[in-house]
């Protein structure tokens, strides 16, 4: 992996940067989307690239089920399969271990879980996990984790901590023996909960093998945790991380989310979420998200956003016909999903060229007046901002500020928006 | 107002002809079509799975066929609210190169539904039943502009059988509700005729009722008949093309195929019943030469719901049909089937009865995707690598420039793929991906407009039609007309849905409770 930095924000800890990989460039900051099962849901490679998407993510867990590694082998990896062609990052199947299965028992050798088809007992260890990745062939590889859910508290916090950094370590040594470690790189991913002081041991630990790693993750987030310790948490990874390293924030994917993260110097983030509320019939808009399902847009006749370049606003498919087809034909899911990653792009693509001309504050300030000008600024926000020097509030006495997780983002507060 | 015209080439002793379908819209654009050749089918006025993009691309999407009734749960219907030229098409999304055309109701949908009237027809839209009148129906089509119309029809959908008083009332409403759309006699030019009206053959299934209604259309008007649609002598000389829906007459005959219409998952049996898919080919066939006896040979025949590639020939060999709907090919995309089959039969295939992959021993018209026997298959979708399919699964889209971002974004043209193989369509099916669909329905379209200009090509060839009697029958010799294929595939894709698909949770949650 070749990582330069282009530019840094003169008040924020924003950066531009370049990601040379096994399969092209990438610019960062970025958006990445989820192709859980080799497959942006309901749209073809071709498409997804066309919209100047050029890193997406696969789920290791799911492909280790379906197809499984040796169809991958014999395909020649994931890119071949699935006729992507661009940049790819596999995670490494411990959160879906987690979230998905039932009967999970971690213990130090690995995580032990019934396969899900067979019932059977099934090890997922470190190097079991590095070896699928391996057979999938991403670019980026992420180490398995030991994954807690965020609102846990108490000594399995600490015990998974020290266990994440053990198991970076196995991962460390089997990938370095496999001989693919000019075209794969490996990622760790910090945890410690909501702990800064657990925190502080993981980055300490992690760091030390920084000449072993290519990037950095910070994990164990985005699990409903409250948004204000969120940023926090954020910030005290970011700050900590060795900046020519880039920084991934996992499951990360509301704007207002990305936008904030980029400023506290994240690089990169995923997340189901503009995918999956696209087949809910949600667009995505600088002026905020927009529920195709409601009634006032059945004889709305305009384009989701006239000046968006997605191959759905450029076709002027209006809000009325979107509203007709949306949850009923697939065809509405892919209009909507080509319009949202777009979105995605263009939010984090527009924060790229402010950082470059020295513009960022300006930036952030204008897309969450348009964004959040009407409903009320989310509180988090405007002091996660504050702490980089920004201040969203600046000469706005009358701005609405929304107490607590206040983006929490509803389909009732979209709606009064528009 | 745009025309159509429709040149036939063939000698008027033989039944199976070829022509070109030439629009000409008032803009000026003209669009030309061969014969025999394919309608695509819509749902809710898209073509299923197949977003505009991608239509775009698929190039067997030359004629689109769409059904109004799904935007009648609004008032006003918001198509109409959509001005201008070609509205319909550009509420929809279709591409002014594509040719539009529009029916109040979707031609394979045959459930049960409240009778018509003397003044309406029935139609379905979410929020229920609908009566459409002659003029509302008139404004619609107005406020639409599609290309071609197809003008009301009273086709019976309450149980069969029908008397033959109820058929006799189904020949005088058509004729009727036909009159109504070609009537002159506005003085206001809003309410100008639509152009290019298709007329549905009625009569059920009676080659007598089929009869008397195509005199009907043929027979000089008198009086106030004459009065209403002058200049027009007859009706007929108002109608620029004549369709079949297939789907009404089969249920009447006691069809049986289950795949032929959209089912749910937990309706599928878990044995279906092998049926030969040409079982009503010859009587249907009967019927629809009843109506064209009567009727100038010079105007396009469009049949709607037709089961597969057998009774397509059939249809062209025995009626001189000019047009089918795609909906049977689409239905096989949607269950996960890849369509491989060429006419005239290919010469590796010839002499290879016994050896084919069905049952019976002739050959599959495609792949079940869903069986197992294709995830480790990393082939492209046609069996014959030599041939190029131009559809997106099989073929790069043409190059275009991605969209950039950022001002340090490296521009970049799409990159052509290669094929995507079996094994990754076998994979997005299992796991429920979407794109599969999208990537069947283009193959499954471009296969059918192949298999059109093979058939033209051999009609086009000295003594056409003769050769083509020969290469139907060894099209029929190789290639197995049984259920089997779509039968199996609906299983699986039953399988998958219920797995995998809505409502998953809810049942998971009754297994494990009990």
């Amino acid at each position: 992996m070749q990582f330069e930095v282009l530019a840094t924000c003169h008040t924020t800890k924003a950066r531009v940067s370049r990601m040379t990989l096994a399969h092209g460039v990438t610019a960062l900051p970025t958006f990445m989307p989820v192709a859980t099962q080799a497959a942006i849901k309901g749209l073809t490679p071709q498409q997804v690239e066309a919209l100047g998407i050029t890193l997406i993510l696969n789920n290791t867990y799911h492909l280790n089920l379906r197809p499984g590694t040796d169809i991958l082998q014999e395909a020649g990896g994931a890119h071949k399969f699935q006729g992507w062609k661009h940049n790819l990052l596999t995670d490494s199947g411990g959160f879906q271990l987690v979230s998905l299965s039932k009967f999970t028992k971690i213990t130090e050798e690995g995580a032990l879980f019934s396969s899900p088809f067979s019932g059977e007992p099934t090890m997922l260890t470190p190097e079991e996990s590095m070896s699928i990745q391996h057979a999938i062939g991403a670019d980026i590889m992420m180490q398995l984790d030991d994954v807690v859910s965020s609102l846990m508290t108490g000594p399995r916090v600490a015990e998974a901590m020290a266990r994440s950094v053990r198991w970076l370590d196995r991962c460390i040594e089997y990938h370095e023996k496999s001989g693919r470690k000019d075209v794969q790189n490996l990622f760790a991913i910090v945890q410690g909960g909501l702990d800064p002081e657990l925190r502080d041991q993981c980055l300490d630990e992690m760091i030390k093998r920084k000449d072993r790693v290519a990037g950095y993750a910070i994990g164990g987030l985005s699990g409903g945790e409250a948004k204000d310790t969120f940023w926090r948490i954020v910030k005290q990874c970011a700050d900590k991380l060795p900046a020519d390293r880039p920084r991934y924030c996992m499951g990360v994917g509301f704007a207002e989310d990305l936008l904030v993260c980029a400023a506290l110097g994240v690089d990169m983030a995923d997340c189901v979420f503009p995918t999956r509320t696209a087949r809910f019939g949600v667009a995505l808009t600088f002026q905020g998200p927009m529920n195709l399902k409601l009634s006032k847009y059945a004889t709305d006749l305009t384009p989701i956003d006239e000046n968006c370049p997605c191959p759905t606003c450029k076709g002027a498919t209006t809000r009325a016909m979107l509203h007709h087809i949306v949850t009923l034909e697939t065809v509405a899911a892919h209009a909507v999903t080509m319009h949202n990653l777009t979105f995605q792009a263009q939010v984090m693509g527009g924060a790229r060229d402010a950082i470059m001309q020295g513009t960022f504050p300006a930036y952030l300030r204008r897309f969450f007046d348009d964004y959040f000008g009407d409903a009320g600024y989310p509180e988090w926000c405007v002091n996660a901002l504050r702490s980089v020097g920004v201040d969203l509030l600046e000469g706005k006495d009358d701005a609405k500020v929304v107490q607590g997780d206040g983006a929490r983002w509803e389909y009732s507060i979209t709606n009064k928006r528009k | 107002m745009s025309t159509l015209s429709f040149l036939v080439s063939s000698s008027p002793s033989s039944t199976s002809r070829t022509g070109t379908l030439r629009l000409t819209r008032s803009d000026g654009t003209s669009l030309s079509l061969n014969t025999p050749g394919l309608v695509t089918a819509t749902s809710r006025g898209v073509v299923p799975h197949l977003s505009p993009d991608l239509c775009a691309q698929t190039a067997a999407v030359r004629w689109v066929h769409t059904s109004f009734e799904s935007f009648l749960d609004h008032n006003p219907t918001v198509p109409t609210l959509f001005q201008g030229k070609n509205a319909l098409a550009c509420f929809l999304g279709h591409s002014p190169s594509t040719i539009l055309s529009l029916s109040l109701r979707d031609p394979g949908d045959v459930r049960l539904m409240p009778p018509n009237g003397d003044a309406h027809v029935s139609a379905v839209c979410v929020r229920g039943v609908r009566k459409v009148t002659p003029a509302s129906w008139r404004s619609y089509v107005q406020s639409c502009d599609p290309d071609i119309t197809f003008a009301l029809t009273d086709v019976p959908f309450t149980a069969p059988p029908y008397s033959q008083k109820r058929l006799i009332k189904s020949v005088e409403r058509s004729l009727a509700w036909l009159a109504d759309v070609l009537r002159s006699d506005f003085t206001n030019t809003d309410h100008a005729r639509p152009s290019n009206i298709f007329v549905h053959m009625a009569g059920g299934t009676e080659p007598a009722a089929r009869a008397a209604f195509s005199e009907g259309l043929v027979t000089a008007l008198y009086d106030k008949e004459a009065e209403a649609v002058k200049p027009l002598k007859t009706l007929d000389e108002g109608v620029a093309g004549y369709t079949f829906d297939l789907a009404p007459l089969r249920v009447t005959l006691g069809d049986r195929l289950l795949h032929h219409s959209k089912i749910a998952a937990a309706l599928v049996p878990e044995t279906i019943e092998t049926a030969d898919l040409t079982e009503h080919t010859d009587n249907l066939i009967e019927l629809m030469n009843a109506n064209l006896k009567p009727l100038p040979r010079d105007k396009p025949r469009l049949v709607n719901s037709c089961t597969g590639p057998h009774e397509i020939l059939k249809m062209v060999k025995g009626v001189g049909v000019d047009l089918f709907d795609a909906a049977w090919a689409q239905r096989a995309a949607d269950i996960g089937i890849a369509l491989d089959f060429q006419f005239p039969v290919p010469e590796r295939l010839r002499n290879s009865a016994e050896q084919g992959d069905s049952p019976t021993g002739k050959w599959n018209i495609g792949y079940n995707l869903y069986d197992q026997a294709y995830a480790h298959d990393f082939h492209s979708l046609l069996c014959d690598d030599t041939l190029i399919c131009p559809c997106i699964a099989c073929t790069a889209a043409p190059s275009s420039l991605c969209l950039q971002h950022s001002i340090i974004d490296s521009p970049r043209v799409i990159t052509s793929a290669s094929p995507f193989t079996r094994a990754y369509l076998h994979h997005l099916l299992h796991t429920h991906e979407m794109s599969s669909h999208a990537l069947l329905t283009a193959h499954n379209l471009s296969v059918l407009d192949a298999f059109f200009g093979g058939i033209r090509k051999v009609l086009g060839r000295d003594g056409g039609n003769k050769v083509l009697v020969e290469e139907v029958r060894v099209f029929c010799d190789v290639y197995d007309a049984s259920s089997a294929l779509f039968d199996q595939a609906l299983r699986c894709w039953a399988q998958v849905e219920l797995a995998r698909g809505k409502g998953r949770l809810a049942r998971e949650k009754v297994i494990d409770s009990t």
